[in-house]
């Protein structure tokens, strides 16, 4: 025996790495797929590091738009969607696509980079104090003062995102942070589990409240889809027969054709659904928050009803109307475990039948003009179960939520509570990377597309197969809609007839695109744009004086819907 | 009408802003406000009251509950735990 093998074996200690070094391998080891993000100064080190990362990086053309790519990402994965920018100018350009994420509940880890720790507060090159601008709109975030801190506080940031009711986290990393050399970095300690426990008697009392109700009603949020609870509500409501409404964010939890699906409630919602809510005298709550969009005037929304609301955050419980019943739990374990007495709610089911195929939206515009609502149903329905829509901000974001068939909740994107124009064109890229098996397609207004047109940049570089289908009414139309309707025709600021040829715009950037003008050319459009193999545009020209109907007045009660002529 | 809140919170940079501007944001003023010392956390002392008729403080409260360090809050007299706290019920 030599002498050298005689001696106790001492694990070798870990090379020093620097914080760069520690960022990367924190990223991978959260099996992240893609970062989107955008280089500068106070962030260069971890540039410098990620060209040994196995997660891939995507060089966007805009900050705002790594923050709307990564939010996608995250909702239609249901994982954690990662930005990343410098500090100043880069970390600000984040904000609306931190607060999107915040309003709807998307997990994100944004990081910025920051000066250099000595620098912090001097008022120093690029220095934002971007923590505090963010703190409103952030589920948490961290200053890293300490570069061996790197891998607990990226394994808490991850956690924190995806935990509970999900949000947006930022990291906020100082220069001198990522370029400290560190010997023993700080492992995660594994978190507790916080788990809520059902309380029995507010279930036995909600399995009461539906055994007693006459004219029992879903009222479905986004929640559902984060919960990833939508096959136990499809169960629950075959098995009870209840029928059900849905805000902007839970379209698609219920099959299109069941008839007990009323659609979306509130402003641009469906006859059938606010009449239903109008008429319910229970409610039962699934992931949503009473949001001022779906309720209209608060004191009249629901007026019969008691209330179940089912939500995994308890603080919005009570926030905006009071629930009889309150179950502060997930809605994927809550559900399963409710099982009410058979309700005989026949009469009502009929009603509620009767009232979605009476109002069944009609599709004989007059004219040989693009209709927009029949060309978005066509398009839905051709690309099939794999359509997943990435939608902009205005009228065509509210004739997509009324016509589009989504096969599921994780199929329509959109930017519902901060509703922030911009989103469609990087959403869809973000939707595309992460399902490039499916029929992804951005639909966007001409006053949308071009807030963040230049990612038409980024796919090119990256040859993703987004179709975008760009409806141009020359007009910023869901405004010029309010200032027809509530401000007497003054039009003011509206007018987008010089827009640029969209079609050349795309061409320029070198992607593939085509104009559609009039009606007879719809299929042969949407033939040619879910055919193409790489990403490509149609530029369709619709009537600028077209309006979303139905409509309930800002501030009205959803009884007094208006109609328009279609 | 003053109504006063015992929250234990973590020192991690920035909670004391988070809890401040969570409470404004939300429709409520600080009326007045102690901060002490408790072992590895603070125990902030805060009186808070409501800018209209629309805020509850038992819905402040649970906002307040879910903001991460937060790790007791006791509105009024009886202590509700963070973990596992039950909502309102009417
Ligand atoms: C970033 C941002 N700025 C302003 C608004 C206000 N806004 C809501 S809809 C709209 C018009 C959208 O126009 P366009 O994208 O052309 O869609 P259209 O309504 O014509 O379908 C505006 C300006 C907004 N929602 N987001």
């Amino acid at each position: 025996m030599t002498a050298s093998s005689a001696a106790p074996k001492i694990a070798p200690l870990p090379a020093p790495k620097t914080g760069a070094r520690l960022v990367v391998e924190a990223l991978d080891a959260q099996g992240v797929e893609f970062v989107f993000g955008y280089p500068g100064g106070a962030i260069m080190p971890v540039y410098d590091a990620i060209t040994e990362a196995s997660f891939k990086h995507i060089l966007v053309r805009h900050e705002q738009g790594a923050a709307f790519a990564a939010d996608a990402y995250a909702r239609v994965t249901g994982k954690v969607g990662v930005c990343m920018a410098t500090s100043g100018p880069g970390a600000t350009n984040l904000v609306t696509g931190i607060a999107n994420a915040m309003m709807d509940s998307v997990p994100l880890v944004c990081i910025t980079g920051n000066v250099a720790s000595p620098l912090m507060g001097t008022d120093a090159f690029q220095e934002v104090d971007i923590l505090g601008v963010t703190l409103p709109i952030v589920k948490h975030s961290w200053i890293v003062r300490d570069a061996a801190d790197i891998p607990a506080i990226f394994a808490e940031a991850f956690r924190i995102a995806a935990s509970g009711r999900p949000g947006p986290v930022l990291i906020d990393l100082p220069k001198d942070v990522q370029i400290r050399v560190v010997a023993a970095p700080i492992q995660a300690t594994p978190a507790k589990d916080t788990a809520r426990r059902l309380d029995p008697s507010q279930m036995r009392r909600a399995e009461a409240a539906i055994g007693l109700a006459e004219r029992p009603l879903l009222y479905i949020g986004g929640g559902v889809r984060i919960a990833n609870a939508v096959a136990e509500v499809r169960q629950f409501a075959r098995n009870t027969g209840i029928p059900a409404v849905s805000t902007l964010q839970g379209l698609g939890a219920l099959a299109a054709d069941w008839p007990g699906n009323l659609g979306m409630l509130g402003m641009h919602g469906t006859r059938a659904a606010n009449e239903a809510v109008q008429a319910c005298d229970l409610l039962i709550v699934l992931g949503a928050r009473f949001d001022d969009r779906a309720t209209g005037k608060l004191s009249e929304f629901a007026p019969h009803a008691r209330v179940i609301h089912i939500d995994i955050d308890a603080a919005e419980i009570g926030k905006l109307r009071d629930a009889h019943i309150a179950i502060a739990g997930d809605v994927k374990t809550v559900l399963p475990a409710l099982s009410p007495r058979p309700l005989s709610i026949a009469p009502w089911i009929e009603r509620c039948a009767r009232e979605r195929s009476r109002h069944e939206a009609r599709y004989d515009a007059p004219g040989d003009g693009v209709y927009a609502p029949a060309l978005l149903k066509e398009l839905s329905e051709r690309a099939g179960d794999t359509f997943v829509a990435a939608c902009d901000v205005g009228q065509h974001q509210m004739w997509a939520a009324q016509h589009c068939r989504f096969a599921s909740p994780f199929a329509h994107l959109t930017s519902g509570g901060l509703g922030a124009m911009g989103y469609g064109l990087p959403a869809g890229l973000g939707a595309k990377l992460a399902r490039p098996d499916a029929h992804v397609v951005t639909i966007s207004g001409d006053g949308s597309f071009i807030m963040n047109i230049q990612e038409l940049a980024t796919l090119k570089r990256y040859g993703i197969a987004l179709k975008i289908v760009l409806l141009d009414n020359a007009s910023l139309g869901l405004v010029r809609q309010w200032q027809e309707l509530f401000f007497d025709g003054n039009f003011s600021e509206i007018d987008l007839s010089d827009n640029p040829d969209f079609a050349a715009v795309a061409r320029a950037f070198g992607i593939d695109a085509f104009r559609i003008t009039k009606r007879e050319e719809v299929s042969a459009g949407i033939d040619r744009l879910l055919a193409a193999p790489g990403p490509c545009l149609a530029h369709v020209l619709i009537d600028p004086k077209e309006n979303v109907w139905p409509l309930v007045p800002p501030g009205k009660s959803n009884a007094e819907m208006m109609h328009g002529e279609a | 009408m003053t109504e006063m809140l015992l929250i234990q919170i973590d020192r991690s940079e920035g909670s004391l802003q988070r809890l401040i501007g969570l409470i404004e944001r939300r429709g409520f003023t600080i009326e007045r406000m102690s901060l002490a010392e408790a072992g590895l956390h603070r125990e902030v002392r805060i009186g808070v009251r409501a800018r209209d008729a629309g805020r509850a403080v038992d819905v402040l409260a649970r906002q307040i509950d879910r903001l991460i360090g937060v790790r007791r809050i006791a509105p009024s007299a009886d202590t509700v735990h963070s973990e596992g706290a039950v909502p309102c019920t009417a």
